[in-house]
């Protein structure tokens, strides 16, 4: 195990000090830079996730583990970050002088080299079985009781459909939101006024409780009653789909498809959303590995460090967790399209935020990457440290009667030294 | 006096002194009889490779980040190192007599080193680009060296100083390579999209654009785009520009697509020639314009690793010939005489090949 902590002590200390989440003291000595809403969020002291998911699997030697001048190291160069004794790869340079706020974790192995399987080990915490994802269960423990905005979304154009809530409730499953695009049918139909509207809800209620009172089971309406108040919760908040992004916004994110995403992403979390998880396709580069992952980082990189910097300065990353993840990395080896293939033995994930230890690296890999050398980590390993991070018992069994069913994966545990 | 006879031969020390064969004319270059005549070997990967203009030399890069040199009459005893760029170097170039080598490397720098010397250093390292350099060409009068690069921009420099003399600006995406006309008063640039701009020298002002779309790809499921050149070379009268790279992405992501080779017209700045292989998913990564009217062009498959050479004449859909190489092709230059290929590969081979009939078939 490799551990490297080069954060800034008298930075994180006035961080702390100018920024302390969830009290109205903090909130009110930085009231005056903040919106009304990040002046809420930092108020409100709800603790959230953001989720970066990099899709079709990011490279590590591209990435946070590089390996110049070695056999399989690629043409790409390492350069210093904030954190003295940390290099990451050329293609972020935004991300090197951020490093301070993140960790990395170099040693994961998913012993998968298979898009869903790699996905869902991360996702679920588990190597099998029916789990919820990482989004349902902070949906679950971590939104009040009655959150202004579903409790977990996802900003994506693509992605399979899967049972993300699992055993958990209905409310708490994923909703995709396509791309910057408000949810179909938001607004209320012309013909249906709002008492109308009014109406027919109290009616399905009704409809509902005599269904329940004459022995049927509550699943069976929970799925309809959980669409309908999402569906509530967004038509109230559908200005944040409607806005155009200011043009500094655009201007420091970027004008391309997954700046604006994290715009929105920035909105959705300054408005009370439990998770948001915002995917960038396009990293399953068999092909041209090199030349696409120079595309893909200069958009990662840049408009990634902007949310980072908004969530830092309002004083929120104090109480939201960041993950940046793949389903796998990829092979050390290239192929002879210049491309790496599916890689799950020596993966490479970071994190930061709510309850991380910033500028540190657990775990590494042999000299020329194609395996873990120190501190071999799973996706049990980091749903643990997700949770412990945010404050939840993993150890303990999830909220539901009649069976007990722990948070996290019992033959697994928190990475400490992650842990702030 | 007693007569040598055959029946004695002679002693060693009485062996007759013959006089050497005189040497075999050599056979005229015929395409259809190319074969292999020598190997040379290295344990990584190659990058790119060139002959220099005297003969004597092959250069390749490779992805350990060195330049390698050979004697191309030697064997592979001849390896010489050329240790200096921190990254791959993609491209090289040499002065017009040979006693320069310019190199592009992804480490952003430029070096420039004596072709010749037995311990070779660099003489130079510029720090030329903000990104990769992906090409470097010497101007016709050896005075110019041109270099494109990740920052969208086309650079000139002074030889044998090094100073950078003019850039310029015009691509929106990453330019692949530049080429001098043989004229010397102008500068031809293929970039990602298949935009090819002629610049003028003296002004730095371009002068035409001509796009060939047909050699870019969007993917709409990765959203990523897949084109640029992978050579591009003019013909030695400067009539016409060939050019070498895909086209039919089908999948970015996947590397499916079509060789292409491209002729453009340059006088009418037009396309004159388009060739793809329809049987044969993959890259053209090497083109060359033979004196004798045909063109070569090396490519590498999507899938399995049978490389390709293939001679063309212009205006033909189908190759009048072509050699499977043991592996896949990263690039391709021919021999000051004409009579011989260089090609670099990716099981780190470098193959030379003669476009004749072998001495030993009558």
């Amino acid at each position: 195990m490799r551990r490297e902590i080069g954060c800034n002590r008298i930075d994180h200390q006035l961080s702390r000090r100018s920024f302390v989440a969830g009290s109205a003291a903090g909130a009110a000595a930085i009231g005056g830079l903040l919106t009304p809403a990040q002046a809420e969020a930092v108020k409100s002291g709800q603790k959230r996730i953001l989720q970066v998911f990099l899709q079709g699997g990011l490279s590590q030697f591209e990435s946070w583990d590089p390996k110049p001048g070695t056999k399989y190291g690629g043409p790409f160069r390492a350069i210093p970050t904030s954190v003295p004794g940390i290099h990451i790869c050329e293609l972020m340079p935004h991300m090197a002088q951020r490093m301070h706020r993140l960790s990395i974790v170099r040693s994961l192995d998913l012993k998968t080299n298979d898009h869903r399987i790699g996905r869902l080990r991360l996702e679920k915490g588990r190597t099998a079985g029916d789990f919820p994802y990482v989004g349902a269960v902070a949906s679950k423990y971590l939104a009040p009781e009655n959150p202004p905005l579903p409790g977990y979304l996802h900003i994506t154009t693509r992605g399979l459909e899967d049972n993300t809530n699992a055993f958990l409730g209905a409310q708490h499953a994923q909703l995709k939101l396509l791309g910057v695009n408000a949810p179909e049918n938001l607004n209320r139909p012309a013909s249906l006024n709002e008492e109308s509207a009014q109406r027919r809800n109290e009616f399905r209620r009704l409809a509902n409780e005599r269904f329940a009172g004459r022995g049927g089971q509550p699943a069976f309406t929970e799925a309809f009653d959980s669409s309908f108040e999402m569906a509530q919760r967004l038509m109230k908040r559908k200005s944040l789909f409607e806005q155009e992004p200011s043009a500094k916004d655009v201007e420091r994110y970027g004008s391309h498809p997954f700046g604006v995403r994290c715009i929105l992403a920035r909105e959705l979390l300054n408005n009370g959303a439990t998770c948001v998880k915002v995917t960038h396709h396009g990293y399953d580069t068999h092909a041209e590995n090199f030349n696409f992952h120079l595309e893909q980082l200069d958009e990662f990189d840049k408009s990634f460090c902007m949310l980072l910097d908004d969530l830092h300065e309002s004083g929120m990353l104090e109480s939201t967790l960041v993950l940046i993840y793949s389903e796998f990395g990829r092979t050390p080896k290239l192929n002879q399209r210049y491309g790496r293939d599916h890689w799950g033995s020596s993966v490479s994930v970071a994190l930061g935020g709510c309850g991380i230890v910033p500028g540190a690296v657990v775990g590494s890999t042999n000299a020329e990457g194609t395996e873990v050398a120190e501190r071999e980590v799973s996706g049990g390993h980091l749903f643990h440290t997700y949770f412990r991070a945010l404050g939840l018992d993993t150890m303990a069994n999830h909220d539901i009667p009649g069976r007990p069913v722990p948070i996290g994966d019992p033959s697994a545990s928190p990475i400490e030294e992650l842990l702030a | 006096m007693k007569t040598p006879t055959n029946d004695n031969p002679p002693t060693p020390a009485q062996t007759v002194q013959r006089p050497a064969p005189p040497p075999l004319p050599e056979n005229p270059i015929d395409a259809t009889q190319t074969h292999v005549v020598a190997e040379f070997k290295h344990d990584i990967p190659l990058t790119t490779c060139r002959i220099d203009p005297t003969g004597r030399f092959v250069f390749a890069g490779a992805e350990d980040f060195h330049v390698y040199r050979w004697t191309l009459s030697g064997d592979d005893s001849s390896k010489t190192l050329f240790k200096g760029h921190q990254s791959w170097v993609r491209c090289l170039d040499f002065s017009p007599d040979g006693k320069l080598l310019f190199t592009a490397g992804y480490d952003h720098r430029i070096g420039i080193w004596n072709a010749a010397d037995d311990a070779p250093s660099p003489i130079q390292m510029i720090d030329a680009h903000k990104g990769w350099v992906r090409w470097v060409r010497v101007s016709p009068d050896g005075k110019l060296l041109a270099s494109c690069g990740n920052d969208n921009l086309i650079k000139l420099w002074s030889i044998p100083d090094g100073k950078i003399q003019q850039e310029f600006a015009g691509h929106d995406r990453y330019p692949y390579a530049a080429v001098f006309h043989p004229d010397g008063e102008r500068l031809a640039s293929f970039d990602l999209m298949g935009v090819i701009k002629d610049w003028d020298i003296e002004t730095g002002k371009e002068v035409r654009s001509l796009e060939a779309k047909f050699m870019w790809g969007f993917d709409q499921k990765f959203r990523a785009d897949m084109g640029g050149a992978r050579d591009m070379r003019f013909s030695e009268d400067g009539k016409t520009l060939i050019v070498a790279g895909l086209t039919e992405v089908t999948n970015a992501f996947a590397g499916v697509h079509k060789p292409m080779v491209l002729h453009v017209d340059w006088e009418k700045f037009e396309h004159l020639h388009k060739w793809k292989d329809d049987a044969y998913k993959g890259m053209v990564w090497g083109v060359c314009e033979h004196p004798e009217g045909f063109i070569v062009a090396s490519g590498a498959p999507q899938g399995g690793n049978k490389g390709m050479l293939w001679f063309l004449k212009p205006g033909e859909e189908k190759p009048f010939h072509s050699v499977t190489l043991s592996h896949c092709a990263r690039g391709l230059d021919m021999t000051p005489d004409n009579r011989q290929l260089a090609v670099p590969q990716f099981d780190g081979k470098l193959c030379v090949y003669q476009m004749t009939a072998p001495h030993n078939v009558s």
